[in-house]
């Protein structure tokens, strides 16, 4: 009876893991499998032609970039000052669990409500029109919780005789801060900042009022009415308006090459993940 | 806060090259010709254009409205509501061709033996009066109508020729489709399915267009000759909005439009060219 | 000066967040006070004629999280109790980076699976139901499920990790087997982070846009008259976040009214996905260092 419930437990747990992995695997292969027919060279270095039936996605590609980059330079200082006011500046475990919770609810806050802020402020009442910047504001805040968890985590391992033993030397706090903590802390930095761009190179809710059109735009010049293309977008309108079968492989293509700059901004994160847990253990 | 300084200067030095932009947004049914002649024009004038699709003919209005873009793309006419709204902007309506919006029906449906409905009918079942196809002569199905989302241009002809004005149009709730592709989809994967559609992208095969009764009891279908000699009641007018008169790019993309290439775009794409109208 | 950098760049970001509140209260500001709490219990969004009412998409946006959860639940703790107490280290942690790694997979890639293929596998599938089409609640629900799964998975294994391991040994010593031993050690003690692991995946399931977008069938009032009933889940319906989503948003902006009542919905949902949020935080809180 025992030895019953024993294999029984065993085997559904199994099973239960088996089914998610096989979902989640099966997805990608399907994807793989309708997309990669399209992905040439041509497709990754070529424009849009055709409202999405012929030529390639470069420029999306690009201001998915330009997105990214712009979104990682608004969330670094925000997440480094966050992180470093949690560990370092408040004393005290209740106003530092307050920080910690405020990361996890803002963490929740829905992408769509991101990038109707994004537009409120910035696309109307700063008068920029769609542009880049907005995307890259309203995606660098969605990425600061992730950063600066990772961060606050990261800096928390630094075992504390480091900066017993630094102060004990007579360095000042801030001098502890950008000689011992931060350069120990740069994994944490690096994991976060990748985890957190491999998620807001997928987002479509947060740009698609604030910094993306369809086609026609190429590198954004200025700050005003300059918005890029994106994979998501893209990805998003042709889903909807377009299953000319012209467009059809053209479409995963797109969502595959999506795909792999999302994985491979998450796996670059793995070596410094790895280390961590092995420290950890 | 501020980009990298490197980014900056490149930016700096792309945005030198760069002419004025020509921005151009609206409705996804005047989109395919306009984006192809932007796209001609991109290669051959290096003219720097961005077109949009965000939220149809309405968006198409309303941004040129408040300024977003130069040129606004329509099927359907600017109304004394946006006039109204828009003081200030002097609305130009350059016709570059006609289309009409068709009521496309499954296969299912087709094959039922449902080929035409009456205006009094259509309007029974936009209000739920009549939910089963059985009721104007097709088979047993439960009919499963797609309201075009609010806004796009489709709409609002069909609830002209319904109500006689967008307004008085009762309020339903029906799932909504966007673009046309999307709309032309959900109808052929459907059973029972109706929709309304731009006639030039019902293609006989997935979906079907049905023809209207009209209240002399004459049958019309949605055929080049009964759009372009305006028998059938629901053709409506592509249109590229200017606030006044066009200039610039602007002018170079209008002038591309109503001149022969242009036209053959538009015909390309399934719409009447100026000189197909019977006027 | 680092110690005023990080005080100016921290306020800086709560300011910001801030702000994202203090402007959808203020925009929402004319719906609320013509409809006051009518906005909320209303059943007819009728925006042509400025009349306002969210509860079909706060029942839209329930429903289909409720499925998610239901669905993924089950799949979720099951598979990180696999992870947790059945594989060795290595093999572990390959799991674990994989599902991470596929909880990265977009939303928008998710709404084109669900569009090109969960959509008729549901409308052929239910086909006994007569569904209408094959955009309803239950397709948007299932594909959320999915979506949701690797953060249940994530969280539930890392609960059950923290229970330490020298309890389990001493269990197994007692002459427990392993299933009794995670039954009656580990669960007890990682409940409290599953619990935490539902909370976190329901606000994200709640706060979730272009998939459930592409596949719920954006039609407006429709409620049934019991929350509660299944059948209505094969219904076309409307979330607060696919009304957000859709071209509404776009065509509300000149309008005061409608636009307060666009900006209405979103308070509306950060009002609940923060609490579910802040729920699953509070619950799943670590002890502190």
């Amino acid at each position: 009876m025992r030895r019953a419930l024993d294999l029984a437990l065993a085997g559904l747990a199994a099973l239960a893991a088996f089914v998610a992995i096989g979902i989640l695997v099966g997805l990608v292969a399907v994807i793989a499998r309708r997309g990669a027919p399209a992905v040439t060279w041509t497709f990754l270095t070529e424009q849009i032609r055709l409202v999405g039936a012929a030529g390639g996605i470069f420029w999306n590609v690009v201001g998915t970039l330009i997105l990214l980059v712009a979104a990682l330079a608004v969330c670094l200082p925000l997440a480094v000052a966050v992180a470093l006011t949690e560990r370092v500046w408040l004393r005290g475990a209740r106003a530092r669990r307050l920080v910690r919770t405020a990361l996890y609810t803002l963490n929740g806050v829905p992408t769509i409500v991101l990038g109707i802020f994004g537009f409120i402020v910035l696309v109307q009442g700063c008068g920029w029109g769609k542009s880049w910047l907005a995307g890259g504001l309203v995606l660098g805040l969605g990425m600061l919780p992730t950063v600066a968890v990772a961060l606050i985590e990261r800096l928390h391992a630094i075992p504390a005789k480091y900066m017993e033993a630094a102060a004990a030397l007579g360095l000042r706090q801030s001098q502890i801060v950008w000689a011992v903590l931060l350069p120990q802390a740069r994994g944490g930095l690096l994991t976060g900042a990748l985890l957190a761009l491999a998620r807001a190179a997928g987002e479509t809710a947060p740009i698609m009022f604030t910094a993306t059109i369809f086609a026609g735009a190429t590198l954004p010049h200025g700050v005003k009415d300059s918005p890029v293309l994106a994979l998501p977008y893209h990805i998003f309108i042709l889903a909807q308006d377009s299953f000319d079968p012209a467009v059809g492989a053209k479409l995963w293509g797109a969502a595959l090459v999506l795909l792999g700059i999302v994985f491979s901004l998450s796996l670059a994160a793995l070596p410094s993940r790895l280390r961590a847990h092995e420290e950890a253990h | 806060m501020k980009p990298l300084p490197g980014l900056l200067a490149a930016l700096l030095a792309t945005s030198l090259a760069f002419a004025e932009t020509l921005k151009i947004n609206g409705s996804t049914t005047v989109n395919l010709p306009v984006a192809e002649a932007a796209e001609i024009l991109r290669a051959e004038q290096k003219l720097d254009i961005q077109v949009d699709t965000q939220g149809g003919s309405s968006g198409g209005v309303s941004m040129l409205g408040d300024g977003l873009v130069q040129v606004g793309m329509t099927s359907k006419p600017v109304s004394d509501d946006d006039r109204a709204k828009y003081p200030a902007v002097k609305f130009r309506e350059i016709h570059i061709g006609e289309d009409a919006v068709a009521l496309i029906v499954s296969k299912d449906v087709w094959d039922g033996g449902v080929r035409a409905l009456t205006k009094q009918q259509a309007r029974d079942i936009y209000e739920s009066k009549i939910t089963n196809w059985k009721d104007v002569g097709g088979k047993d199905q439960r009919i499963a109508f797609f309201n075009k989302e609010p806004g796009r241009g489709t709409w609002e002809v069909f609830a002209h020729y319904l109500y006689g004005s967008p307004k008085a149009a009762p309020q339903v709730s029906f799932p909504e489709v966007g673009g046309n592709e999307e709309t032309r989809t959900k109808v052929g994967s459907t059973r029972g399915a109706l929709s309304q559609l731009s006639s030039s992208w019902a293609d006989g095969k997935k979906v079907f267009a049905l023809a209207l009764k009209l209240d002399d009891g004459s049958v019309v279908e949605p055929t080049e000759a009964n759009i372009a000699s305006h028998k059938y009641p629901l053709s409506r007018p592509l249109f590229v909005l200017t606030n006044g008169e066009p200039a610039g790019s602007a002018k170079t993309l209008v002038d591309f439009l109503l001149g022969e290439r242009g036209q053959e775009l538009v015909k390309k794409h399934g719409y009447l060219r100026l000189k197909d109208l019977a006027n | 000066m680092t110690r005023a950098a990080s005080w100016f760049f921290s306020l800086l970001a709560l300011a910001a967040f801030v702000l994202l509140a203090v402007i959808f209260a203020w925009q929402s500001g004319p719906v609320w006070r013509a409809e006051g709490a009518g906005y909320l219990t209303g059943a007819k969004w009728f925006f042509r004629q400025h009349e306002f009412g969210a509860r079909p998409m706060i029942y839209g946006s329930l429903a289909v999280s409720v499925i998610a959860l239901a669905l993924s639940a089950p799949v979720g703790f099951g598979a990180a109790i696999f992870t947790a107490e059945y594989l060795p280290r290595r093999p572990r942690l390959a799991v674990k980076v994989l599902i991470e790694l596929l909880a990265g997979v977009p939303s928008v890639v998710y709404g084109l699976l669900g569009i090109l293929l969960l959509r008729d596998w549901i409308y052929t599938l239910c086909a006994r139901f007569d569904p209408l089409s094959g955009d309803t609640l239950l397709t948007a629900g299932v594909l959320l499920a999915v979506m949701i799964l690797p953060t249940i998975v994530t969280f539930s294994d890392d609960a059950l990790r923290a229970v330490p391991a020298a309890q389990r040994r001493a269990a197994r010593s007692l002459g427990l087997t392993r299933a009794e031993t995670i039954l009656t050690v580990a669960l007890p003690q990682a409940a409290r982070g599953f619990g935490a692991a539902l909370l976190l995946a329901f606000g994200r399931a709640l706060g979730e846009t272009i998939a459930v977008f592409l596949v719920v069938g954006r039609r407006d009032n429709f409620a049934p008259a019991n929350w509660l009933s299944p059948r209505a889940l094969l219904e076309a319906g409307q979330t607060i976040t696919s009304k957000l989503g859709s071209s509404e948003t776009n065509l509300a902006y000149g309008d005061p009214r409608h636009w307060a009542a666009i900006t209405g919905l979103a308070l509306v949902l950060l009002a609940i996905s923060g609490s579910v949020t802040v729920l699953g935080a509070v619950f799943g809180r670590k002890a502190d260092a």
